[in-house]
């Protein structure tokens, strides 16, 4: 299902290797250094969203509103003359808090109950946002730029923030938490009457990926120097992550990293002449894999690998 | 009867009440386990057999009335701290992990359950396959399972979790004789290790069988207590069972 830790630190360690060999090409130009930058925010916001969305079957709607408190806490605190990369850990620390505030009450809920919980909450913090004037309010807060925070820096931060979270991913399913969550989501009463405290362990993976998700938020402020409610609240970035998951198979490890790429792909390269209905687009592509390839891309890839092996082997 | 003075009891409930909107499913119930004992609870359906384990196991607290675990009062704990505290459950249809191998539904068991110092989790957990004659299917995908086979995987679960009492719904129904035999002898298996059970059947066979003393309800109340022969003579049970004969 998901390698071992071993074999899951070497295979970290390997891609940041090839993340670092590809460096050169990736910030060759400032077009490429964007996509570098967004692959891997997608990666990270996907695979902590996938932590509670995958493993504990919660899908929220509502991660936004994490992501948001990250990218404030980052630019307000760097506009306040503290280091950008020293407000990262604090981005991470209060998404988490408010992750746990919120998360707290609704993880009591579940299926669609609990979606539909989260796009409140999350459309209830980007309107206290746009008026919060200490803040910006709506129009938000713009960065300033910085010599030392160069396109080199921001791809090493990238590429070992998104790497991480891929290896949070592998830690949780393969310990006790991601066991429990597994058995919670199969079957709340079963898992419970087994021993798992269902509130507890989602609570506690919920604010693990609200803290990757506020992290993600930091280094969003990082490499764009503009934060505006619309955008870091907004319920088209909640959606992203819920579409990128989908697509790229929903409880893997590997799907959300798929799905980041495949969404980046389409975003980009495929849609951006067709500018506004590159959301519907991609409604229509999840409707296709959800008939076709309702488990995602990632069973597929996995079962594409192993041929090839054993036709080489 | 057992001799009160000298046993202790694992399981006791006192004056149990549930009621579900207008319905009393369980009315002023008084029931007792005792150590070394396998109870039969029976009873038509509707009984509220099923109620008073989901009571017992803090699917849901009761009205009123308390529920002592190995004495100690448990009946506002969640399902959770109940299982840690040594009672464990299996359901009358089996909930299984469906995405999970075998071995891994009996993990949770082993890895959430009460806690013991000695064997490791998955020691445990490889015990209660064995003992629930699920080794072969170890790596197998649950939903790969018959029925038979998800019924012991319940109750490997529920054993995995090293409860001192184990409540048992319905383990035989829709199993083949040879397949009721076969579970028979697991909890036989289960009681020699000196877990006690309550054993809910429908089955007579394999519950008259096996248990020491059967606990009857009808209605939510107790209508009989006694040996499996002293309970199988009793008026009241032949007519909750059967209904009133047409001279008396």
């Amino acid at each position: 299902m998901s390698p071992s830790p071993w074999r899951a630190l070497l295979l970290g360690l390997a891609a940041l290797v090839v993340l670092a060999a590809a460096a050169p090409l990736l910030i060759s130009n400032p077009y490429a250094s964007r996509l570098a930058q967004l692959l891997f925010l997608n990666v990270l916001l996907a695979s902590a969203w996938n932590l509670v969305g995958g493993f504990a079957g919660q899908i929220s709607f509502g991660n936004a509103s994490l992501f948001g408190v990250g990218a404030y806490a980052t630019s307000m605190l760097w506009l306040a003359g503290f280091h950008p990369f020293l407000t990262m850990p604090v981005a991470a620390f209060l998404a988490a808090v408010y992750g746990v505030v919120w998360g707290w009450p609704c993880l009591r809920l579940r299926g669609p109950y609990f979606a539909i919980a989260t796009i409140g909450v999350a459309e209830a913090t980007r309107i206290v946002a746009n008026h919060v004037e200490a803040a910006g309010g709506a129009s938000g807060l713009t960065l300033p730029l910085e010599e030392d925070l160069g396109p080199v820096l921001l791809y090493a931060v990238g590429a070992v923030l998104a790497v991480s979270a891929v290896l949070v991913s592998v830690a949780v399913r393969r310990s006790r938490l991601g066991l429990g969550l597994i058995a919670l989501r199969e079957d709340a009463r079963a898992a419970a009457a087994s021993g798992v405290n269902v509130a507890r362990q989602q609570v506690t993976v919920f604010a693990v990926a609200a803290a990757l998700t506020g992290l993600a938020g930091g280094y969003y402020a990082l490499f764009t120097l503009y934060v505006v409610p619309e955008k870091v609240f907004g319920f088209d970035l909640s959606i992203s992550l819920v579409l990128m998951v989908l697509v790229g198979g929903i409880g893997t490890v590997l799907g959300p990293v798929l799905g980041a790429g495949i969404y980046l792909f389409l975003e980009q390269f495929v849609l951006a002449s067709l500018a506004d209905i590159h959301l519907a687009a991609f409604g229509a592509l999840l409707i296709f894999i959800i008939l076709l390839e309702p488990r995602g891309a990632a069973p597929r890839l996995v079962q594409l690998v192993r041929l090839i092996r054993r036709r080489l082997g | 009867m057992s001799d009160t003075s000298t046993r202790r009891a694992l399981v006791e409930a006192e004056g149990v009440v549930k009621r579900f909107g207008g319905l009393t499913a369980v009315q002023s119930l008084d029931l007792a386990l005792w150590e070394g004992e396998i109870l039969g609870l029976i009873g038509p359906n509707g009984a509220g057999k099923t109620t008073l384990f989901n009571l017992l196991s803090g699917q849901f607290p009761p009205d009123s009335g308390t529920i002592r675990l190995l004495g100690q009062e448990i009946q506002h704990l969640p399902a959770h701290r109940i299982c840690r505290k040594g009672l464990a459950r299996t359901f009358q249809v089996p909930r299984p992990f469906l995405a999970m191998t075998v071995f891994e539904s009996v993990l949770v068991g082993a890895q959430f359950g009460r806690r013991v110092p000695g064997a490791s989790a998955s020691e445990t957990a490889a015990a209660c396959l064995a003992l629930t004659r699920l080794e072969p299917r170890r790596d197998a995908p649950v939903h790969s399972l018959n029925l038979a086979e998800r019924k012991r995987l319940d109750l490997g679960r529920a054993l995995a979790t090293r409860p001192r009492v184990l409540l048992v719904d319905e383990v035989a129904a829709g199993l083949n004789p040879t397949e009721v035999r076969e579970t028979v002898g697991i909890l036989r298996e289960v009681h020699a290790s000196g877990i006690g059970i309550i054993y809910v059947e429908h089955v007579m066979e394999a519950v008259m069988d096996i248990s020491h003393r059967v606990h009857v309800l009808d209605h939510g109340a107790t209508i009989s207590i006694g040996t499996p022969e002293e309970v199988t003579r009793d008026p009241a049970v032949i007519e909750a069972y059967l209904g009133r004969s047409a001279g008396s």
